[in-house]
């Protein structure tokens, strides 16, 4: 899956060295850590906070031909689930090749059911849900 | 807040970013325009504060 992931906060590249070096959590991490020391790319998204100079917790899917397909944005003091966002990520993947289905709630990956809404589903989507 | 210039739907203006790549240890840039001549999805995941919970 061809993805680029980019964390980004208002810190600079250096902090983020610093952070990533010294974090025992952060050994792992592959990412590139993205710096938005003047709020720039968070006020774009509606993420930067002026009063505190911080971005809320936001989460941007942006397809290959740029275009957002996806916006999540917590605050402060709520965390994301990664499982949560890697099943938006991936339902966007299957939705990019296959326009016409929908995604349903609980779809996860690829191979789960989808809906194909058309006239025979009105009234139906329990019965297409539920086999 | 400030009001979101992006919307679902909407193609996002190309920016560049600054940023410490952990997998070379060196400091390096992202530019949306180079993802997408690459083909590749971007996923933007932004926190508060570095030496904080993300």
């Amino acid at each position: 899956m061809g993805c680029e992931i980019v964390t980004v906060s208002t810190d600079t590249e250096f902090v983020h060295l610093a952070w990533q070096r010294h974090e025992g959590e952060l050994a792992d991490v592959k990412y590139p850590m993205g710096a938005d020391p003047t709020g720039k790319l968070g006020r774009q998204f509606g993420v930067y906070d002026k009063t505190s100079g911080l971005c809320l917790r936001g989460t941007f899917i942006i397809n290959p031909q740029g275009v957002l397909m996806n916006s999540e944005v917590n605050f402060y003091n709520m965390g994301r689930n990664i499982d949560e966002l890697l099943r938006k990520f991936k339902a966007n993947v299957y939705l990019s090749k296959k326009a016409n289905e929908g995604c349903p709630s609980k779809w996860k990956d690829d191979g789960d059911a989808t809906l194909t809404p058309g006239p025979e589903m009105v009234g139906k989507v329990h019965e297409a849900l539920n086999g | 807040m400030s009001k979101p210039k992006v919307g679902l739907g909407r193609e996002v203006k190309d920016f560049e970013i600054n940023t410490f790549d952990p997998k070379t240890g060196g400091f390096g840039r992202f530019s949306l325009a180079e993802a997408k001549e690459a083909g590749k999805w971007t996923v933007l995941f932004f926190y508060p504060a570095d030496f904080t919970f993300v």
